[in-house]
């Protein structure tokens, strides 16, 4: 990916940079955290047939997992950014969510066994796929294991507040700026300044607004001196107003 | 952000006088290849829709003919005295518009809109009528006082009906060519024009509240003498437009087939061609323009010298523009567009441009994908045109680099350039000097990786000055 940096670049830091191996997790792991401590590593994980699988790069529009398949594996997102939507039967797309490197994806498919949405690359992508028989028993014989299963999925529930309830929609974006920047943060990247990698249409769609308003209510906040936008990359600017914005949805 | 005063050093000048491009875009048009074809462009307009706040639009419209031919010209143009051509013409601009304008979000709006040619004044009222309803049909045009809505105007085949007119069509900002009043020169170059109707055209469209009126100049013309030229700049100073180009004629004419009507026999010497744009230079300065850079001056009070004041210049393909940060659309034969990171030019002839039209397809011809040194680049020699300086830290900070590494061969070809005194490098920024402020093509050329690693023979570009 960054074989070719001419002379002078600056490398940013990227988390597929600092890949894993057979007896390393890779940075950025769900579950390397809470498998170490407990005295598992990656070789007690293949004895246990615990399928860890690198797998990708997905290109942008390569689809991870389909709507209705059934249900095999959770993925961890590695690099790059996967966006998860269901197709209603209209024909019509909804945007559930967005996954950053280090997230997980498919949890909502645990019941009743079947992914209920499908998960599609928003740019390069790679991820891991933990199978999930195997990753069941282990969480059966590690109980921090369990427990950091029940954190994911407890966060996968809490994290559609921005889309309850009749919030304005400069509300809504602040609301939605704020969790990524603290989402990039929690990642080890940089909380103010960062790459924008899904479409207007897609942000749009996830905070069922038209793409003109995601639009002029950006301009709108850039003009207030809150955000500055260039192209993909955003920069928060004045957190704390942001924040006041926000505040409705981020109980 | 206010650049050096330019001072004008001729023996400077004359060393410096080296074939270069002139950098209305970097690459270069030269490096644009036909592997950017339709598919590539339709990727990158969707890309430009996508953005969180997608940059608002610009469009080029190219009206190709001419009634008669200037023997300098090196635009594309066809020259003919059959109206009904401009009909055919049409037709097929029609229905690019109308495949184009529905790939761009309805939203973006349009800012600025200029028409080049040839010569759009080709055109009767009629059809300019149509096709500036057909382009507000099918766009959004901005309805901002600051948007900028130009066209070229050749006063030879114009009248203040005419001026009304576009108006009315919300025309804010007038380009008028002249290059020499001198009839000596407009007999060589063939393009006889009297003071008196170029005031006509200016006068209506002032009077018509049009917020621009541009002019055009050319040194290095046959015939042409200092005593002639600086006899134009008297007259052209009177008319009082807000900006004036003065290019420097390029004699080219095994790549411009118009040129070979030109007597090279008359061509101006280098002292004579430095004195003519010497000349220039203490006229307009003493009447009051400013040097914004490369072939343009304008009035103290100008958008242009606003925007260079408070830092918002851009270089585009009209040179300088208070716009520069749109997406650029160009529209009919071997018209331009930048979107995004990519440049891409229709066919450059109107058969091949009527065949792609007839085809079904985008009628692009060639283009090319901007690689991160390209933008890096661009960015670069943009600052240097627009503000004559470029402060290091930023830039590191905006394309995460360290400047003198990655710059390193640039710095050490500048190092003659500095000793010249044509530029400074200090600690955080470069600068260029005073000296240096018409020699931009030159400095720039230090930092073009395209010039480098192409053999300069191969592809022709006209002269620094």
């Amino acid at each position: 990916m960054t074989a070719s940096t001419p002379a002078g670049k600056i490398l940013l830091p990227s988390p597929i940079l600092d890949d894993g191996d057979a007896l390393h997790f890779c940075s950025t792991c769900a579950f390397g955290s809470v498998c170490l401590p407990a005295g598992v590593d990656k070789r007690a994980l293949q004895d246990l047939h615990m399928l860890v699988e690198h797998v990708g790069p997905y290109r942008a529009g390569d689809v991870v997992f389909h709507q209705g398949s059934p249900f095999s594996a959770i993925f961890a997102v590695r690099s790059g950014v996967v966006k998860t939507r269901r197709v209603e039967e209209t024909g019509r797309e909804q945007v559930l969510g967005f996954h950053l490197p280090g997230e997980v994806v498919g949890l909502n498919a645990i019941h009743p066994a079947r992914y209920p949405c499908d998960a599609v690359a928003l740019d390069t992508v790679y991820v891991c796929r933990f199978s999930f028989p195997a990753l069941a028993t282990l969480a059966g014989k590690i109980p921090d294991v369990q427990q950091r299963l029940f954190e994911l999925l407890s966060a996968d529930i809490g994290r559609v507040t921005q889309l309850v309830g009749d919030h304005p929609a400069d509300e809504r974006l602040a609301a939605f700026l704020l969790e990524l920047s603290e989402r990039f943060a929690a990642r080890g990247f940089s909380a103010s300044r960062f790459h924008l990698t899904m479409s207007r249409v897609d942000i749009a769609n996830y905070l069922r607004l038209a793409a003109e308003t995601v639009s002029r209510v950006l301009r709108r906040l850039q003009e207030q001196g809150l955000i500055r936008i260039d192209g993909r990359e955003v920069e928060l600017r004045d957190l704390a107003q942001l924040r006041e914005l926000a505040h409705t949805l981020r109980a | 952000m206010n650049p050096a005063l330019p001072q004008f050093d001729p023996a400077l000048i004359a060393r410096y006088d080296v074939a270069g491009p002139r950098y209305t875009s970097y690459p270069a048009a030269p490096q644009f290849h036909s592997d950017f074809g339709e598919a590539a462009l339709r990727t990158f307009v969707q890309a430009s829709n996508d953005d969180p706040i997608p940059r608002a639009l610009s469009l080029y419209v190219h009206v190709p003919f001419c009634l008669s031919p200037c023997f300098y010209c090196g635009c594309t143009r066809v020259i003919t005295r059959d109206r009904s051509k401009a009909g055919v013409y049409l037709e097929r601009l029609y229905r690019e518009i109308e495949r184009v304008a529905p790939l761009f979000a309805r939203d973006r709006v349009v800012e600025q809109l200029h028409f080049g040619g040839g010569t759009p004044n080709f055109l009767d009222a009629a059809q300019m009528s149509d096709l500036m309803e057909s382009l507000g049909r099918h766009f959004s045009f901005s309805r901002a006082a600051e948007r900028e809505f130009g066209i070229e105007l050749d006063p030879r085949f114009c009248d203040g009906d005419y001026v009304r007119m576009l108006a009315q069509h919300g025309f804010n900002r007038v380009s008028v060519g002249i290059q020499d009043f001198d009839p000596a020169v407009q007999a060589a170059v063939n393009r006889i024009q009297s003071v008196e109707q170029t005031r006509e055209i200016l006068q209506a469209a002032r009077a018509a509240g049009y917020r621009s009126l541009s002019v055009d100049l050319i040194y290095g013309l046959p015939k042409q003498s200092v005593a002639g030229f600086s006899a134009t700049l008297d007259r052209v100073i009177e008319l009082a437009p807000d900006r004036i180009a003065t290019y420097a004629y390029a004699h080219l004419p095994e790549r411009f087939k118009a040129q070979r009507q030109l007597d090279a026999e008359y061509l101006p010497d280098a002292a004579t061609r430095l004195a003519l744009l010497a000349t220039t230079v203490d006229k307009l300065t003493a009447a009051g323009y400013r040097y914004v850079g490369m072939d343009h001056f304008a009035k103290a009070d100008d958008d242009l010298v606003r925007a260079q004041d408070s830092g918002t210049l851009q270089r585009n393909f009209q040179g300088y523009s208070t716009h520069g940060d749109c997406d650029l659309i160009g529209l009919g034969m071997s018209s331009i567009s930048h979107i995004g990171r990519s440049f891409s030019q229709n066919a450059r002839d109107l058969i091949s441009y009527y065949a792609a039209i007839d085809a079904g397809r985008l009628p692009i011809a060639r283009g090319l994908a901007m690689s991160e040194d390209d933008v890096i680049r661009a960015d670069l020699i943009q600052a240097l045109m627009c503000h004559g300086t470029l402060r290091i830290p930023e830039f590191e900070q905006r394309h995460a680099l360290d400047f003198r590494v990655y710059f390193a061969n640039e710095l050490e070809r500048l190092q003659t350039l500095v000793a010249d005194g044509l530029v400074t490098i200090e600690p955080d920024r470069i600068g260029i000097t005073a000296r240096g402020r018409f020699l931009l093509r030159v400095i720039a050329m230090c930092f073009d990786a395209h010039l480098a690693r192409n053999a300069m023979p191969e592809v022709r570009y006209s002269r620094a000055l």
